[in-house]
């Protein structure tokens, strides 16, 4: 285990330190494609049509080009307006749009198909879709009733480490299958080689600004028991690899391995990263910052608070996203940091 | 065994007893120190890494600018003394509320108030934020007495046995935290701040919450410590008492406030924590202390101990679990213990006796029984038709019929066929395995508020079904039934096989399971924790659901009932005979004990393979008997066939207001069951309670 943390660690680091010219990035998400296409050994292109992609709950046929499309997890509704495809139908679109808030964004014929936890499976048939989206953490009870309605893809974003597949490479990987089911391979090579541009440039200006391997610690924030409850990300995590992909490093270091990418911590976890830049997510009408946190002296007292280094992302980016949340990650991350 | 019953059998004797000088030098000369020892070790637990001497520089030439310093002076120390604050208070209010019901088993915990007072917070913070803002304290503790009186009304009088009492105040928990829940589901960003706080934690930012209750808890104890020998006065003969008049009134008055007063403050703070008022209260009365003088200023020291005990073994094991309440720390704690108490307990006539009155309610209808049937069956064939008919989008009767002799487009089908039917036959079948179940051991423990959550059986099946969900992601979600139906198993073995000692009382079958739910509900707290993203699917198992329920499932579920509800039937009668008492039933050739065990496991099974399929639903258990009761007499045969069929119309109707009230959302059944059933439950207890006054 320690062996293979290094290597994690060596490799998070290459990234950091790779992204030097543009062309080897653009050369680096090709080979994101092909990768995806190899460990796609899992996908078969049948002779005439049909694909058969195995995932994490089964193996599903599919015939054609599927078109109306229903997803059940936010990141595959991302995944698909970054190909530039509506779903027909969409799990939670209240909370889409607070939590997520993709451009492009959602139209207003998109359905709504209930919670993502217990979707309304009367409400996706009624669709008719062609192919349901989903995660295997939330559809594993009634993956065999999506898979009757229609074809189902269920993804398997958060792995134990020994699986060695990490977060980052996973949503791109999963963005890949999704573009190769739905015909829109070229289109998914230009967002991804637009998403190292925008990586590019946001370390161009990070080290412009002197930032370059400056420490942050990412936090979402909300109350719990009446007190603040911070989700630190970890180095697995996909939005802390993305920060290293800018030229940022995680002050934070945990000795946990944390499956989903963050640990839950008071704010006694504080004082060992008060040196670094202070990125936090909070929600508007649960924004512990200004209730409960204000007159705290630990926080009061902690050096990013005052040295004024403290910075909101907003509450609408969604750190478990895919390629346009990432986008917007390294956007605003970039407009606090190297303004 | 003096610890339980000492309450009432020592009654007279008690206050002239001595306490041993050994005693008198553990509980106030060791206890003291034992707490300081603990309060230093808490202190230097967390997630920031913090030494004695830092500590020590903390305290005397504190650093303004220091955040570690910050840390101890600002979190770690309020945090402390909360814990003893609370603590401290809790267990107190267990010494009141035992002595004035002269049952051991009473605390704020158990009697309902913890949970009413948290309601109140809750139902306040959504609907009246301005109340919550300006009087938190007064409306919790107008919550927390108006839940102690419903269990008072509920178990009847003040000398009602102390199972009775237990079990009226679980019952009423039960009831009270699923309205909780519901309104947190239903109102998710309004008590997003609330959320899980249900559960108890000692967590500070700040002194804020200390400074708020510190001198409604040092009144509260000064004014007990007050009145401490008036409450001696109390546990002596009634007659007595009755002889000293005005004054003993005015003393329960008073002492009933104070109690209240005590726990309501703590919940304000803190949520509810429970056994703190059981555990202290009694390792004091093991201890030999009888006289309230001594025993209240000990139970502020030992209140303060145990909390702060649970308190530190919650940080020890932050870095392996994460963030737990402590409330589901001294619930770990307190269970075994009741465990043990139980099981040493001899058992008293009391519990024998009397407690199956109050299992006919109500008035009684004249409608003949076969009638009944019919209408019951005709009702739940209504329930059926309506829930294929409704749902996210309405399908009329004559496409229905079409569909059910499969004419229908592909869609009509889907719907109806592969959706809505077999849901709604998962529903009616695992409505009446709750109902039959909770008949039956209604009838074993002989009390009409034992039912599969009350007594444990739903919280083993909660843990079995999360354990596998969480800790084994990886394997096949098909195998959850069986998980779930293994840990209600599981539960139902180790209650009967602990209370089998002295040949299963009812009573000791009662508190057992209530023991072992709330053990269980402590383990189900930690892995809703450690869930982290995937507690949207813990949660939904929890909240009990008959979403998506297909034919597998099923055909999973149907030979259960089928096999066991004839053999409850056939049991049935027995059930009847021991009504009467374990001497006449053995007159007439029945085993008490073996009748019991096998009524125990057949309810344990036909509750866990129910469970099993969807989820912790509570209340049917509950309701399809009391409401079967209040139309046939106390025969069990009948009352087993009429109540499962009510089960059956009770958890159709729950699944089909779950689908259309929010429709394209879903509902969780178990949910509706508990917004639909806790007003009828609660009108339930007052008839009773009416009734009770009235004899």
């Amino acid at each position: 285990m320690a062996v293979f943390l290094l290597l994690f660690m060596m490799a998070g680091c290459g990234n950091a330190n790779q992204d030097t010219g543009s062309a080897n990035s653009a050369g680096k998400g090709t080979s994101a494609v092909n990768s995806a296409e190899q460990k796609g050994a899992n996908a078969k292109v049948d002779v005439g049509r049909g694909l058969e992609i195995k995932h994490a709950l089964g193996t599903a046929n599919i015939d054609g080009t599927p078109t109306r499309i229903v997803a059940l997890e936010y990141t595959y509704v991302e995944d698909l307006l970054a190909l530039g495809i509506q779903p027909v139908g969409v799990a939670d679109v209240k909370g889409y749009q607070t939590w997520v808030n993709t451009t492009p964004g959602l139209d207003d014929s998109v359905q709504d198909v209930g919670t993502r936890q217990e979707p309304n499976l009367e409400a996706i048939m009624a669709l008719e879709p062609d192919l349901i989206l989903t995660s295997d953490f939330r559809s594993k009870e009634i993956y065999d009733k999506l898979e009757g309605i229609a074809p189902t893809l269920a993804f398997s974003p958060y792995q134990e480490e020994s699986a060695g597949v990490d977060q980052y490479q996973e949503m791109i990987d999963t963005f890949n299958t999704i573009a190769q089911v739905v015909g829109k391979q070229e289109e998914a090579k230009q967002v991804l080689a637009d998403l190292d541009k925008t990586y590019q440039e946001a370390a161009d200006k990070i080290k412009a600004a002197g930032k370059e391997n400056a420490e942050v610690t990412l936090v979402q924030a909300f109350s719990n028991q009446n007190s603040p409850v911070f989700r630190i990300f970890t180095d697995n995590s996909m939005a802390v690899q993305i920060l290293n992909k800018i030229g940022l490093q995680n002050a934070f270091k945990d000795p946990a391995v944390e499956v989903y990418g963050y640990a839950e911590k008071s704010v006694e976890a504080f004082p060992a990263v008060q040196n670094s830049d202070f990125l936090y997510i909070v929600q508007q009408d649960d924004n512990v910052f200004e209730t409960h946190l204000k007159e705290n002296q630990v926080w009061k007292n902690l050096n990013f608070v005052k040295e004024n280094r403290t910075y909101a992302l907003g509450g609408d980016l969604w750190v478990f996203g895919g390629v346009l949340s990432a986008k917007t990650l390294v956007d605003r991350a970039v407009s606090v940091i190297a303004p | 065994m003096s610890a339980v019953t000492g309450l009432t059998s020592e009654k007279a004797a008690a206050p002239q007893k001595r306490t041993s000088r050994g005693s008198l030098l553990l509980i106030f000369a060791a206890g003291p120190l034992l707490l300081a020892l603990l309060l230093c070790i808490q202190i230097t637990q967390g997630t920031a890494g913090i030494s004695l001497s830092l500590i020590r520089d903390a305290l005397f030439h504190p650093a303004p600018e220091d955040p570690f310093h910050q840390i101890i002076r600002g979190v770690r120390l309020p945090r402390a003394v909360m814990g003893m604050l609370a603590g401290a208070a809790l267990s107190v209010a267990g010494v009141l509320l035992q002595t004035l019901t002269r049952n051991p088993l009473a605390s704020a915990g158990t009697l309902g108030i913890n949970a009413g007072a948290y309601l109140a917070v809750v139902v306040a913070t959504i609907f009246f934020p301005s109340l919550m803002g300006g009087f938190p304290l007064l409306t919790a503790m107008a919550g927390g007495l108006l839940a102690g009186g419903i269990v008072f009304l509920l178990a009847g009088q003040r000398r009602s046995g102390p199972v009775r009492l237990a079990l009226g105040g679980m019952s009423l928990t039960l009831v009270l935290s699923s309205l909780t829940g519901t309104l947190q589901l239903l109102f998710e960003n309004e008590t997003a701040g609330l959320f899980l706080w249900g559960s108890g934690s000692l967590i500070q930012n700040d002194w804020q919450n200390v400074t708020a209750i510190w001198p409604w808890v040092v009144g509260g104890l000064l004014l007990a410590a007050l009145f401490s020998r008036n409450l001696d006065v109390l546990l002596m003969d009634e007659e007595v008492g009755k002889s000293l008049g005005q004054r003993i009134a005015a003393t329960r008055t008073i002492s009933v406030l104070t109690a209240v007063l005590l726990a309501a403050v703590t919940v304000s703070a803190v949520g509810p924590i429970g056994f703190v008022g059981l555990i202290a209260p009694h390792l004091l009365r093991l201890m030999g202390l009888h006289r309230h003088r001594l025993l209240i200023p000990g139970a502020v020291i030992w209140g303060a101990i145990v909390l702060v005990a649970a308190d530190l073994a919650v940080l020890l094991l932050e870095p392996a679990f994460g963030l737990l309440p402590a409330g589901s720390a001294t619930a770990a704690l307190g269970a075994p213990w009741l465990v043990w108490l139980v099981y040493r307990m001899k058992p008293t006539r009391g519990d024998v006796q009397g407690a199956s009155s109050g299992m006919g309610a109500g008035f009684r209808c004249t409608l003949p029984y076969p009638a009944l049937l019919a209408g019951a069956g005709l009702l739940l064939l209504l329930a059926l038709g309506a829930g294929l008919v409704f749902g996210g989008k309405t399908v009329p009767l004559p496409e229905v019929w079409a569909a059910l002799r499969g004419e229908a487009s592909k869609i009509t089908h889907y719907m109806v066929i592969e959706t809505r039917l077999p849901r709604l036959l998962i529903a009616a079948l695992a409505g009446a395995s709750l109902a039959a179940s909770g008949t039956l051991l209604q009838g074993v423990v002989r009390n009409p508020l034992a039912d599969p959550s009350v007594i444990g059986v739903t919280s083993g099946a909660g843990l079995g079904a999360l354990a596998f969900l969480i800790v084994l992601p990886q394997l096949p979600g098909a195998l959850v039934p069986a998980a779930a139906f293994t840990g209600a198993v599981g539960a139902a073995l180790v209650i009967f096989a602990i209370s089998r000692k002295g040949g299963l009382q009812p009573a000791k079958v009662a508190l057992i399971g209530m023991a072992v739910s709330a053990f269980a509900s402590a383990g189900i707290q930690a892995l809703v924790v450690k869930a982290q993203l995937r507690v949207a699917s813990a949660l939904t198992w929890l909240s009990g659901s008959t979403y998506a329920r297909g034919w597998e499932e099923l055909a999973w579920l149907f030979a259960w009932p089928l096999v066991l509800l004839p053999l409850a039937w056939g049991l049935a009668r027995r059930l009847d005979l021991l009504a009467l008492g374990d001497a006449p039933a053995i007159n007439l050739g029945v085993s008490a004990e073996r009748t019991r065990l096998l009524g125990g496991l057949l309810g344990a099974a036909l509750a866990a393979s129910a469970v099993a399929t969807v989820g912790t639903v509570g209340f049917v258990g509950l309701l399809a008997p009391h409401a079967a009761r209040l139309l046939v007499p106390n025969a069990n045969r009948k009352l087993i066939l009429l109540s499962a069929l009510l089960g059956a119309v009770f958890l159709v109707l729950a699944d089909l207001v779950g689908r259309v009230l929010l429709a394209p959302k879903e509902i969780p059944s178990g949910l509706v069951v508990a917004l639909l059933g806790a007003p009828y439950f609660l009108w339930l207890m007052r008839s009773a309670g009416s009734r009770a006054g009235a004899k």
